[in-house]
């Protein structure tokens, strides 16, 4: 087991106002899968990713990744527990303007001593197999956003982490940008045997995991699990499921 | 490729953006610089010394500079650091802690901070020559400037932005320790409205600001009539119109913005999307911005008006109280220069006046607040000279004319035309019609202490000086000596008449040179900082401007998209800018004229060309950034499309 969470709430605003998102959720994530969170829009989904990441903090609850209980870290070792362990994909891309597609994607391996051609290796190794070698000396806004967020996806895997949380990646994406991500993603979560999280209001998008966990008010609701199944009636079973949720099912 | 490469280049690719903080430093530094530098300055020095204020003047505008640098520069690093949100918060997710990231943003700062130090200086240095020209020129002393550089300017003005710069890591580390990576990451989204309900509190609060507003320009008109409470009376009005300043903005505009909103039922044109509710957006932040900045400008209207003010009657107000070259103490200065004058060959007209010292009634033509004065009795020293003096005047029999009323004086004594005005000597009175008044005066100030002078008919005058009592009769003391330079006086005859062993004497042209000296550097120390109030703001609004701009970069592609022309965008921008600027520069101009309004006849003698002068400028060069921003724009929404 990679990741797991007791009992993690959050909740925002003072005393006099309190909303709680996240009302007591538990969940566990083995090495190696490939889960997406959905839910509708409020309920919670976006603030899971970010207080499993480290980006937020619970109210209360515990979260530990490899046995290490991440909620009781110091800004130092959380610091450096993100710069080894974890990689991150966002859906509005956040590239660096100033720097060139290898830059950006070279810059988590920048703050650690590593040889120079061990740099070189992993950045062809992640660069090809999603599919941007040859973009390598570009700016990001000479390239598309397909290749941006792909951009992204391999500054996310480049230093081998433990998880990679990706917030709505194809969220900017038209279709077919967004499935030869997809595409990759799996392709990366098979090969290199790293676990991604992935939060998506997409059934399509989700039908590519290994796992859909839908999430209600701030509570789990319910649990798919994809198995030996073809991809397609995976993607069935996600869409009734969330018709049952009712809400943003129908759109995609 | 290492981590420090990356920020490197990081830094100089965005150094495009980082142009405005690095102009902010590089303006602050050489505006400091090249005032430290002035005060400095060994030839000028010297000539200056004769200007007592000089040095305290500097050290006073040198405070004030200081302080606004000291604001500015802050206001610019914390725009500064808002922009780079996401590249901060990115580093840190890739896994730097905020030490290393605190470290990164010192390095980039040190670089940034030291080169601005370096250019600044330099143009500092430009600058001080052209500043210092001017100086003397306004001091109307002729000098040629050097150019002498001075160590010890370059180190004071290093130690005050090693200790701002020292400021600005707090600020950093402050930002850095406060701002959580949540919010660091959605910052760019904060939404600043203050979307509260326009309810009886905002409607009663806007009624409140602008109330307190007008009530403190009414007391401000008041200040004449009350003149014994001027200290705690001024208090009052700053406070008042300060605070209500800032409710205005907080409320009454939010308000009467929220009421045309509201009107519009949501059919909300283009030009109301750009000026209207994106100006509501921001409110928040804009009305502490806007009230500061109507403030700061009206403090700095309102001084340098002022000071333009004295300047520009400091001409006048010598006039008025030296009607001749030069005045002696007695007959025997006056043989002495005389023949002084007639040696070296200067042509001159010499001036016998003799004078009575008289009380006249305050009731009939004069109407004076005597309680105000502080003078016993119901009656006012007055001056009376002959006709039969002045060429240029004709009096008759029953009439008499006043003169040498100054401004300061007329504020508490009122004259009424064709009324009488009766003299008092003992038992002996006696009334003329007063017919007409003049500011100018005709005793020099050691003969009238400022009392004016009536001019009346010779065989009146006669009468009066027979009839007046034992006591008054100091004849000798009211006698006035003088002589008028035939063409022009100069300072080469002042200084051939001003030998230590001479007699004692004024001179009009040397009362003017140090009138002239020493408002020329009041005025130009105030100007200065003035000026640098206006540069700052100027700035702070600016770049307010295009923060904002870049923040709305994505309306704009959706308003072109939409259909939308560039055109029509820049013009609902133009109303926008037509607001953040003028809104605070008018409410500041109204400020500074009621300031002005207020006091402007203990300064000088003219108020209306001098405040409107100084408005004037002020408006163009605001106008400037105002023109700046919007050129801004443009270049965001002709590229927002790409």
């Amino acid at each position: 087991m990679i990741l797991e969470a007791k009992g993690i709430k959050k909740s925002y605003g003072n005393r006099f106002n309190r909303t709680e998102v996240l009302k007591g959720i538990d969940l566990e994530i083995e090495k190696g899968e490939f889960v997406s969170i959905m839910g509708a829009s409020g309920s919670g989904k976006t603030t899971l990713l970010n207080v499993l990441s480290s980006i937020d903090r619970v109210s209360s609850g515990h979260i530990f990744i490899e046995g290490e209980d991440i909620t009781a870290m110091k800004d130092k070792k959380l610091a450096n527990f993100r710069k080894n362990d974890l990689g991150f994909i966002f859906q509005q891309y956040n590239l660096l303007d100033t720097l060139t597609v290898k830059e950006n994607i070279l810059l988590p391996l920048s703050i650690r001593n590593m040889k120079e051609d061990e740099v070189e290796k992993q950045f062809d190794v992640v660069s090809n197999e999603l599919d941007i070698h040859e973009l390598s000396e570009k700016y990001p806004n000479e390239i598309s956003g397909g290749q941006q967020q792909r951009t992204s996806a391999a500054r996310a895997f480049v230093h081998q982490p433990k998880i990679i949380f990706a917030d709505e990646p194809t969220g900017a994406l038209d279709s077919k940008s967004a499935s030869n991500l997809l595409n990759k993603l799996k392709q990366m979560n098979t090969n290199s045997r790293s676990t991604i999280m992935m939060v998506t209001h997409d059934a399509t998008a989700a039908s590519y995991s290994s796992r859909v966990i839908f999430l209600k008010d701030g509570l789990v609701y319910s649990t798919l699990r994809k198995g030996d199944r073809p991809q397609e009636d995976f993607y069935k079973e996600i869409m009734s499921t969330q018709s049952v949720l009712g809400g943003v099912g129908v759109e995609s | 490729m290492s981590l420090n490469r990356i920020i490197l280049k990081n830094f100089f690719r965005n150094i495009r953006n980082y142009g405005l903080y690095i102009f902010a430093l590089v303006f602050s530094v050489s505006l400091y610089f090249s005032f430290v530098l002035m005060s400095k300055d060994d030839s000028a020095a010297e000539e200056l010394s004769s200007s007592t204020m000089m040095s305290s003047g500097f050290l006073i505008g040198s405070i004030l500079l200081v302080v606004i640098i000291v604001t500015f520069v802050m206001f610019a690093n914390s725009i500064f650091l808002k922009r780079r949100n996401t590249e901060l918060a990115l580093f840190q997710l890739i896994g730097l802690n905020r030490n290393k990231v605190f470290r990164i943003l010192l390095q980039e700062n040190a670089i940034i901070y030291f080169g601005s130090l370096i250019i600044g200086i330099l143009f500092g240095f430009l600058l001080s020559r052209i500043l210092l020209m001017v100086l003397l020129r306004i001091m109307q002393i002729e000098l040629s400037v050097g150019l002498s550089f001075s160590t010890e300017a370059v180190l004071q003005t290093a130690g005050l932005f090693i200790a701002i710069f020292l400021l600005l890591l707090i600020q950093n580390f402050i930002f850095l320790k406060r701002t959580k990576l949540i919010d660091m990451i959605t910052l760019n989204r904060t939404n600043e409205s203050d979307s509260r309900r326009l309810g009886f509190g905002t409607v009663l609060m806007g009624i409140v600001g602008i109330s307190m507003v007008a009530g403190g320009y009414y007391l401000s008109t008041l200040l004449l009539d009350y003149i014994e409470m001027a200290v705690p009376l001024v208090f009052t009005v700053l406070v008042v119109v300060v605070i209500g300043t800032y409710i205005t903005f907080k409320f009454s505009i939010a308000f009467v913005l929220n009421v045309i909103r509201k009107s519009k039922k949501g059919h909300v044109g283009i030009t109301d999307v750009l000026s209207l509710t994106s100006i509501m957006f921001k409110m928040k932040s804009n009305s502490f911005l806007l009230s500061m900045i109507s403030i700061i400008s009206a403090l700095s209207v309102g001084l340098m008006s002022l000071s333009y003010i004295t300047y520009y009657s400091a001409g006048s107000s010598v006039e008025n109280t030296m009607p001749y070259d030069y005045v002696f103490e007695d007959a025997e200065g006056l043989d002495f220069y005389e023949s002084l004058l007639t040696e070296e060959g200067i042509e001159y007209e010499t001036i016998q006046l003799p004078s009575l010292e008289y009380e006249a009634d305050t009731d009939g033509a004069i109407s004076a607040d005597l309680e105000l004065m502080d003078i016993n009795g119901s009656t006012l020293l007055m001056m009376v000279v002959s006709e039969a003096y002045f060429d240029s005047v004709d009096v008759g029999e029953n009439e008499t004319i006043i003169t040498g009323t100054s401004d300061v004086m007329q504020s508490f004594v009122d004259y009424g035309l064709n009324e009488p005005v009766t003299f008092v000597s003992g038992d002996y009175k006696h009334s003329l019609e007063l017919v007409d008044i003049q500011d100018r005066a005709i005793l020099p100030s050691q003969i009238s202490f400022g009392s004016p002078a009536a001019i009346v008919d010779e065989a009146v005058y006669q009468q009066l000086a027979d009839n007046q009592s034992e006591e008054a009769r100091t004849a000798e003391m009211t006698r006035t000596y003088a002589l008028d330079i035939a063409g022009e006086d100069s300072m080469e005859i002042f200084k051939m008449m001003d030998q230590e062993e001479n007699p004692y004497f004024q001179s009009k042209i040397e009362q003017y040179t140090v009138q002239m000296q020493a408002l020329g550097m009041t005025m130009f120390i105030i100007a200065f900082v003035g000026l640098s109030f206006l540069l700052t703001s100027g700035c702070i609004l600016y770049f307010k401007q295009v923060g904002e701009s870049e923040d709305e970069r994505g309306s704009y592609n959706v308003l072109r998209k939409l259909g939308f022309s560039e055109r029509e965008i820049i013009k609902g921008l133009s109303i926008k800018m037509a607001i953040t600027f003028g809104i605070p520069l008018l409410i500041g101009l109204l400020h500074a004229y009621f300031a002005v309004n207020a006091g402007w006849f203990i300064f000088g003698t003219e108020m209306w060309t001098p405040m409107l002068t100084v408005m004037g400028v002020y408006t163009a060069l605001y106008s400037l950034f105002a023109i700046m921003s919007l050129l801004y724009y443009k270049r965001i929404v002709r590229e927002s499309l790409n």
